[in-house]
């Protein structure tokens, strides 16, 4: 029988024992990463698309002094192993030094997984099963005259790690989505789930948020460019965080002097309502609670009630600047320094209901589209509205606005914000829904 | 055929199981990575992946599995897994996948290579990058300098129910070096060359052709004069877009808009869909009558050329945009029985592990008369040149766009004046295109690679080319993003 580096416990650790006998080098650490990801994506109601997909990575940096190499492979075969171990010597005698490297991290103390990170029906979840969650989706779009585009995906996550100082680390989860676009003749709605147990998505009521959308949505209007009162629904949120994490948060633009938070720890940078932080704890994430180096993930307030507080370190910015290694490193070579992968943006205390009713005239936001950064330093983004823009007037939504574009500094807009009392999780965030004053419509589009 | 009776075995299960067609690709991808940052090798690493894919096509409706484990089970195992999941897709169908004939090939393709990257030892390429480092560091006020070079080597075997046998031996490189400065609340950065380096198909001389060592210092220079220059001004006006910037135009407003997927509403839950919709083929004005593009993946250095694409369909190069009309699309096998047009070539997955799905290929606009950057400024009597791209967003049917760029220079009365920082520009395709007036001739054009397109669910990056001379536009929105 094959050999499976994705669900065999065994046999990745004896892969990891192989690679750390075969090295000659001062130090290694070997991180293999495995999967099998299955997707069934579906558009005017059938499904167009439909994969199972299984892959493995067995990576090795190998240090020799202040000298470091990596290589990687997906051949798992004795030779191959010996081969790419050897190669990351090769290239890490070929490497000039690197004098601040500390060396690998040498902590062994154990970590305990977190209950429930794998749910092995839904690692094992059958195209049968896709397809049905599809099929209740399509019936809810037929009963109301739309289509819609989307995906149902599940999938199983292996991510192992030893290094020649003793640190021993293994993590097997599961994770599961259902997106859904249901669309009309003139306009669209969105939907989003994500769970570690697909059997905590409902992809009926998620198809009927969409639906509700798009219907709620037809013949949209136009809206002048202007700042408006704006109710950015959580999805539509998160990408203003991802842009955060990636210019901000981590200690590489600390230390250059390009992020924010850069001689502005202790400072207020939002409004005081505004706590952010990273916790791969929190019971809506996946729950990975180590690093790509094998480190324990530590919780790091990254703002909170608006003051700067803190930013992520792996183990190499952690000895660089004298600061504690809070487990945030990514897989080696990375060039771009440790991130928080595990943000939670703390909810506020009304709902997004009661929120909705305050608002005499805004606009409610669904989903956002192709952010970019567009100024660094004053974090201003550009993008565009999808799938379900509304106008509000006296507390009620009315009707559907054809979509916009907007210009918006992230941490303007969160000196603005009320924030709503429901955290979901989209994607590999969880936050609430934001309403924010005075945001910034600069242009719109003709849908 | 390296894996010629593996690639039987996938094709025969599958076909026992109830395919009524099936192709099967086996890849091996190396892919080397050098790059130094601030006089640090920031990531030095050799990666190695190999494996294989079924295709399978049941009453028309799709199936698809990979694996890393080229075994004789895990091939039975993996083709009797993409008939499965082929069913399953069936369960639910109003609409039946059919494929265009793509005909029968036996053949083989390799990527013309000056140089052979093998031959530049890795402490070679290190060794230069650590000059090139030195030398953007030089120019003082520099923060962070960092430069890379990329050497991707793609090996693959497809072959079909249909008989087609193909191998090809791909290489790709590429190289860049980026210097950031930081000032008093400001930071600035600036990337050489273009906007994401230069990436072509082709050997180690890819990389020298970069001249990395040569322009470091003045892109050095480039990044901290930025933090001094004065802002862009905000306004409606002429402007000159660089040839790498109007690649990037091109790969959003025009590559993506003419994927045929996205036409058909295939891609329309993530990627979106497009505004050039299949009734306005050979009606509909795209641009000026200056505006023509194709799709040519024969296109020599061009990132995407390659001898096929993973479903076996043989380079070819396909009109899109023909004298500013809509003329075509880049459509597969399945999208192009679906809508009645050509095939395009340009179904390709990120590796064999990865369903292949239509992608821009070589994406090009034809060059014009123009023959040099003063040609383009000449009777500008206030605009902005714009260079190398920053940031970029477009709405999901590639409408509303805009475009920002590390640099600008003020045009005045047909001159080149001021340095300007955070030039962005915006407007809308079809009125956008219509605006240009110039193209740079031949002498200007270049083959611009993008090493990193996104699409599709789970999202796949590929490797695309727009080529392009720099060109003019009137009357277009500038300073967007900076308004207030």
């Amino acid at each position: 029988m094959a050999v499976d580096f994705v669900t065999d416990r065994q046999a990745v650790n004896s892969a990891l024992d192989q690679a750390l006998a075969a090295s000659k080098a001062d130090e290694t650490e070997v991180l293999m990463l495995g999967s099998e990801s299955a997707l069934s994506r579906y558009t005017h109601n059938y499904i167009h698309e439909n994969m199972v997909e299984k892959n493995w990575n067995l990576s090795v940096r190998a240090v020799n002094g202040k000298r470091i190499g990596v290589a990687s492979t997906n051949r798992l075969d004795p030779a191959s192993i010996v081969a790419v171990v050897e190669r990351a010597n090769e290239i890490a005698r070929l490497a000039p030094e690197d004098h601040d490297f500390p060396g690998l991290p040498d902590d062994t103390s154990p970590i305990a997984d977190l209950p429930a990170s794998c749910d092995e029906a839904t690692a094992a979840l059958p195209p049968e099963a896709r397809a049905d969650a599809v099929a209740q989706i399509v019936r809810v779009m037929y009963s109301n005259d739309l289509y819609a585009a989307g995906y149902v995906a599940s999938r199983s996550d292996t991510i192992a790690l030893a290094n020649s100082k003793g640190v021993r680390r293994f993590y097997r989860g599961s994770d599961s989505a259902i997106n859904i676009k249901a669309i009309g003749d003139t306009s669209s709605g969105y939907a989003e789930g994500y769970a570690k147990r697909f059997a905590d998505l409902s992809p009926t009521a998620l198809a009927e948020r969409a639906a509700r959308k798009c219907v709620d949505g037809a013949d949209p209007k136009m809206l002048e460019p202007g700042h408006y009162t704006v109710i950015l629904e959580p999805t539509a949120l998160r990408e203003f965080l991802v842009y955060l994490s990636w210019i901000a948060f981590g200690a590489q633009p600390f230390e250059q002097g390009s992020s924010f938070m850069s001689g502005n720890i202790g400072q207020p940078v939002t409004g005081k309502n505004v706590s952010i932080r990273d916790d791969y704890a929190h019971r809506l994430h996946l729950g990975l609670p180590f690093d790509f180096e094998g480190a324990s993930r530590q919780p790091v307030t990254l703002i909170e009630s608006g003051i700067a507080k803190d930013v992520v370190y792996d183990s190499y910015y952690a000895a660089k600047l004298h600061h504690a290694n809070t487990g945030h490193a990514l897989p080696a070579p990375n060039p771009d320094g440790p991130m928080p992968l595990n943000i939670v943006v703390a909810p506020g205390t009304r709902s997004l209901e009661q929120i909705i009713a305050s608002v005499e005239k805004g606009v409610l936001v669904t989903r956002t589209w192709y952010i970019r950064l567009v100024d660094q330093k004053q974090t201003i983004i550009t993008g565009m509205t999808r799938d379900g823009l509304f106008l509000i007037q006296n507390g009620q939504v009315e009707h559907g606005l054809k979509n916009m574009r907007f210009n918006e500094s992230i941490l303007g807009a969160l000196g603005r914000c009320e924030l709503a009392s429901e955290l979901v999780r989209s994607e590999s965030h969880v936050l609430p829904a934001a309403c924010i004053d005075g945001f910034h419509f600069t242009s719109g589009t003709a849908f | 055929m390296q894996f010629d009776d593996e690639a039987q075995r996938a094709l025969d299960t599958a076909s026992a199981k109830g395919a009524d067609y099936a192709d099967v690709r086996f890849g091996v991808n190396k892919d080397e990575h050098a790059e130094v940052r601030n006089g640090v090798v920031s990531s030095l690493n050799d990666s190695e992946s190999s494996g294989f894919s079924v295709r399978a096509l049941v009453d028309g409706a799709w199936g698809f599995a990979s694996s890393a484990l080229i075994e004789s089970a895990e091939i039975d195992r993996v083709s009797a897994l993409a008939v499965e999941v082929a069913r399953a897709s069936r369960a639910i169908q109003t609409h039946r996948i059919e494929l265009q004939r793509a005909g029968k090939f036996i053949d083989t393709y390799k990527t013309p290579v000056q140089i052979d990257p093998a031959t530049v030892s890795t402490s070679d390429r290190v060794k230069y990058l650590l000059d090139v480092d030195k030398e953007v560091r030089a120019a003082n006020g520099v923060t962070v300098a960092r430069s890379w070079i990329d050497v991707w080597r793609t090996k693959k075997c497809f072959a079909s129910t249909e008989g087609s046998r193909i191998e090809q031996d791909l290489v790709q490189c590429g190289s860049a070096l980026s210097a950031l400065a930081v000032g008093d609340g400001d930071v600035q950065d600036r990337l050489y060359p273009g906007t994401a380096g230069l990436y072509q198909t082709g050997g180690y001389e890819v990389v020298n052709n970069a001249r990395l060592l040569e322009n470091a210092r003045r892109v050095g220079d480039e990044a901290v004069a930025l933090l001094t220059a004065d802002q862009c001004p905000i306004g409606t006006m002429d402007i000159v877009l660089s040839s790498d910037q109007l690649s990037l135009q091109i790969h959003e407003s025009i590559g993506h808009a003419l994927e045929l997927d996205r036409v058909l509403g295939w891609e329309a839950n993530f990627s979106g869909l497009s505004f050039a919709t299949l009734d306005k083929l050979k009606t509909f004005r795209y641009g000026s009558d200056i505006v023509t593009v194709v799709c040519d993946m024969t296109c020599p250095q061009a990132l995407a050329t390659e001898g096929y694409d993973d479903e076996g369909t043989p380079a070819r190069s396909v009109d899109l945009i023909r004298d500013g009309i809509l003329v075509g699309y880049m459509a597969g096998r399945d999208t192009a029985s679906a809508a009645n047009v050509e095939l395009a070539g340009v179904v390709r997955a990120e590796y064999w592990g990865r369903l292949p799905m239509i992608r821009i290929g070589n994406v090009n606009l034809l060059p014009g008369t123009a023959a040099s950057l003063d040609d383009l400024f000449a009777d500008i009597k206030q605009g902005v040149y714009l260079e190398s791209n920053r940031s970029w967003s477009i709405d999901d049917k590639r409408l509303n766009f805009q475009f920002g760029c590390q640099l600008g220079y003020e045009i005045k009365n047909g001159k080149k004046g001021r340095l300007l920082k955070n030039p962005t520009y915006a407007g809308m395709t079809p009125a956008f295109w219509a605006s240009c007036d110039s193209i740079g001739d031949k002498s200007t054009w270049v083959a611009w690679g993008t090493p990193n397109c996104g699409k599709g669910e789970p999202i796949q990056t590929a490797r695309s080319c727009q080529g392009s001379a720099p060109a003019r536009f009137r009357a277009i929105e500038v300073g967007v993003g900076y308004g207030g």
